[in-house]
């Protein structure tokens, strides 16, 4: 059967009505923002992933490629936001070679929204989709539940409120690509250091129209760990050897063969 | 009422009676605090980011008081109890000395820390508490409390958002467990010592940097107040902000 | 035999009949149940504030919501109390003017104790967060965030308390949306407490203006007319609060060149 399998649907609310919670899936509180310029467009993301108040990931990549020159940064669950753009990409590349065109954005985004609205929202993928086209440079972002949104500058996720103050405030007309990289990357760090679910590092992704797409990991770095206190290494026999044993795995023999020279292809 | 069965998303919204909506007293506030009992002294230090959700209220909130007589205090959960109980602690304290004329002891501000909690026993001050002081022989001492004033008097312990990070790691370097006397080829536990000052403050550093590193609800800045026979004093060091 | 361990040791459902919850609230003989503020009417929306070498700079606008109604457009929300304090509110507009009523209260007991006012900035703060943990302990809240600011000894105050009685002290305080949108804006100037003196009362006012304009942009529940108080600790009158500010130089031209939401072109 194809898609995903929902039979155990009923059991899990009735286990939910016995005081059993549902199991949770691991989400990225996460800051994702989007900026247009003349010319192209830049994508950004911050690098930490969590479970709960757990940081899972210090340098994880939010930013995904959906074709050569179309990137998407993703927010929510984790697994779905990678499987989501795993899949449109791979329909995105089949759709390419059966047209013989350039992949465009819109086809991209009309991908991805047609799929989340069909599981009403179950897959819990937040995206900003950007890229450059034969029509240009383009910038959306995609619900969960599969409505859209158009603009010159998005954010999304957890870090979404201190970015888009950010952007607010600072966004013009007439950015050049210097200044939408600046303006994304200050974005992102409103969220790293204002919003608990973001952290760590900035990624950067610029895309401009006739150029390849360039993907900046770790822009910047502004949170790397200073030298500890102590060193903590054990002495030797610190742990209690209780048993040893030794196996011999593998054996090695060397044997030399005389023939005629291996037939090769022409 | 004839339950039917509905197969959609809000089915487990579907309510026979109307919810009450009832105001919550507590949240959580985030941060932890860490207790170390040396020979002749004792350090209790927490950070100073103060969270609600995922928004950082402050970075530069100071958990930890000298409540007097030698004495430092921490509560740490919500933090309305939190100043609530060190506020009552003070108070009571302040009684202490009028009716006694004497120095409260560590061991009978631990008896009267319980009382304090015990007696919310319904309506909790959603804390984890720990005292740290030097006791009437002269030793380090620190004492930790769940929230309705159950207390044990230990050699260290970990308290907050962090402890479950941080408590396995002073087992292990305070407690030395799971290490053995490396010259005794695995037949005898490694000897218990106290630690040195400096030890205890390098290991208090490195547990905070690294909870800041793995915790959400920890970072901002660490203080650090170390109490001996002489009085306390605090020092103060940077932590990640993001 | 119930397998369920979660309702291991009750009495049974099916020997006892379900749980009669009035058993609980058996003290509670009248009619009516004792009603508390168990959600807010008419509210107001953020605060914000942000400390400076001189003084304190606050502002809150003047929008009285009626749930998602925009219902009054000329509340006042900044309180002065004494000479040298205001204390800011949002939340519930009647718990707002009964802690108003208290506060004048206050205000005048204290005159009686002393000739001189010496009612200060943390006077004010300590009574209100005892009033507001004693009612949230009491179950019966008032449904506000507060922030108070004043000068204590020519040093700027400024702390936060809120409906549970949770209070903190920070160089840049803000309520409600103001907490996502504002705090990132206002800690990019001052970030740890230590750096308010590196701001000047007119970059702060210019700054605490460009929040204004923010909120007023996408918190739903914001208005562009505010009040804006300014406590300087080098003028003649300590505190000044203007009233009916607008907000300006508003960008909405960006607007006329977005179409759709995805593929739309015209």
């Amino acid at each position: 059967m194809a898609g995903l399998s929902f039979e155990n649907y009923q059991r899990n609310q009735f286990l939910a009505a016995k005081g059993h919670g549902v199991p949770k899936a691991t989400s990225t509180g996460t800051t994702i923002v989007g900026c247009k310029f003349k010319g192209g467009v830049v994508i950004a993301a911050d690098t930490r992933a969590t479970s709960g108040p757990i940081v899972a990931d210090k340098n994880c990549e939010k930013l995904h490629r959906l074709s050569p020159k179309i990137w998407c940064a993703g927010a929510g669950t984790a697994a779905d936001t990678e499987m989501v753009t795993a899949l449109i990409s791979s329909n995105l590349e089949l759709h390419s070679m059966s047209t013989s065109r350039a992949p465009r954005v819109v086809t991209a985004l009309t991908m991805l929204k047609q799929h989340l609205f069909k599981y009403q929202g179950h897959i819990g993928a937040y995206l900003i989709v950007a890229g450059v086209d034969p029509t240009g440079s383009h910038l959306f972002s995609v619900q969960a539940h599969g409505s859209t949104d158009i603009g010159f500058y998005q954010s999304l996720g957890s870090g979404s409120l201190a970015a888009m103050a950010v952007l607010e405030s600072n966004w013009h007309e007439d950015l050049d690509k210097e200044g939408a990289m600046k303006l994304c990357s200050d974005a992102i760090q409103a969220g790293i250091w204002n919003d608990l679910g973001s952290g760590s590092n900035v990624d950067l992704c610029v895309m401009e129209v006739g150029k390849d797409a360039v993907l900046y990991r770790n822009h910047l770095t502004p949170n790397v760990r200073e030298q500890k206190a102590s060193s903590y290494k054990f002495a030797r026999g610190t742990t209690a050897i209780l048993k040893e044993d030794i196996f011999k795995l593998i054996d090695v023999e060397e044997e030399t063969i005389h023939s005629e020279a291996m037939e090769v292809d022409a | 009422m004839a339950q039917t069965t509905v197969a959609s998303e809000y089915s487990s919204e579907v309510h026979a009676e109307p919810i009450e909506h009832r105001f919550n007293p507590y949240s959580d506030n985030g941060g932890t605090i860490l207790g170390i009992a040396g020979e002749d002294f004792a350090v209790l230090a927490g950070d100073t980011r103060q969270s609600e959700g995922y928004s950082i209220q402050s970075r530069s909130m100071s958990k930890v008081f000298d409540v007097g007589d030698n004495i430092l205090m921490s509560a740490n959960g919500f933090a309305a109890d939190g100043d609530a109980l060190v506020k009552a602690f003070q108070n009571q304290l302040k009684w202490y000395h009028f009716n006694h004329n004497k120095e409260l002891s560590i061991h009978s501000a631990a008896r009267l820390t319980q009382q304090l909690l015990y007696g919310k026993r319904f309506f909790p001050y959603y804390v984890h508490t720990i005292l740290a002081g030097v006791d009437e022989e002269g030793k380090g001492a620190v004492y930790s409390f769940d929230p309705v004033g159950s207390y044990e008097r230990e050699q260290c312990r970990a308290g907050g958002a962090a402890a479950s990070l941080i408590m396995p790691f002073l087992d292990n370097q305070v407690n030395f467990k799971n290490q053995m006397d490396p010259s005794s080829n695995g037949t005898k536990k490694k000897e218990l010592r106290y630690l040195s000052l400096q030890e205890v403050v390098n290991l208090v550093k490195d547990a905070f940097s690294s909870a800041t590193e793995r915790h959400i609800n920890v970072g901002d800045a660490l203080q650090i107040v170390i109490v001996t026979k002489d009085g306390a004093r605090t020092e103060y060091h940077s932590l990640k902000k993001d | 035999m119930n397998h369920d361990p979660f309702s291991w040791g009750r009495p049974s459902d099916e020997t006892y009949g379900s749980y009669n919850n009035a058993i609980a609230n058996a003290g509670n003989v009248s009619a009516f149940p004792k009603m508390n503020t168990q959600q807010p009417i008419i509210t107001g929306t953020s605060v914000i504030a942000i400390k400076c070498k001189d003084g304190i700079i606050m502002a809150a606008d003047n929008l009285g919501s009626y749930g998602s109604l925009a219902r009054f457009d000329d509340i006042e929300r900044l309180v002065e109390v004494g000479v040298n304090t205001v204390v800011g509110m949002s939340g519930d507009i009647s718990d707002l003017q009964q802690v108003q009523r208290m506060l004048e209260q206050l205000e005048i007991d204290q005159s009686y104790e002393e000739e001189t006012s010496a009612l200060r900035a943390e006077h004010v703060h300590e009574y209100l967060s005892r009033v507001f943990y004693n009612r949230r302990s009491k179950m019966n809240p008032l449904w506000n965030a507060c922030v108070v600011a004043g000068l204590s000894d020519d040093k700027p105050i400024l702390r936060y308390v809120d409906l549970l009685g949770v209070t903190y002290e920070s160089a840049c305080v803000a309520t409600g949306f103001g907490g996502h949108l504002a705090i990132p804006l206002l800690r990019q100037k001052c970030d740890f407490e230590a750096e308010y003196a590196d701001i000047s009362l007119d970059e702060a006012e210019k700054l605490v203006k460009e929040c204004m304009k923010v909120l007023y942009y996408r918190d739903a529940r914001a208005l562009d007319k505010y009040s804006l108080c300014r406590i300087d600790n080098n003028a003649e009158k300590k505190v000044t609060i203007t009233k009916d500010v607008r907000c300006e130089d508003m960008k909405w031209e960006f607007a006329q060149h977005i179409k759709g939401y995805g593929t739309q072109v015209v």
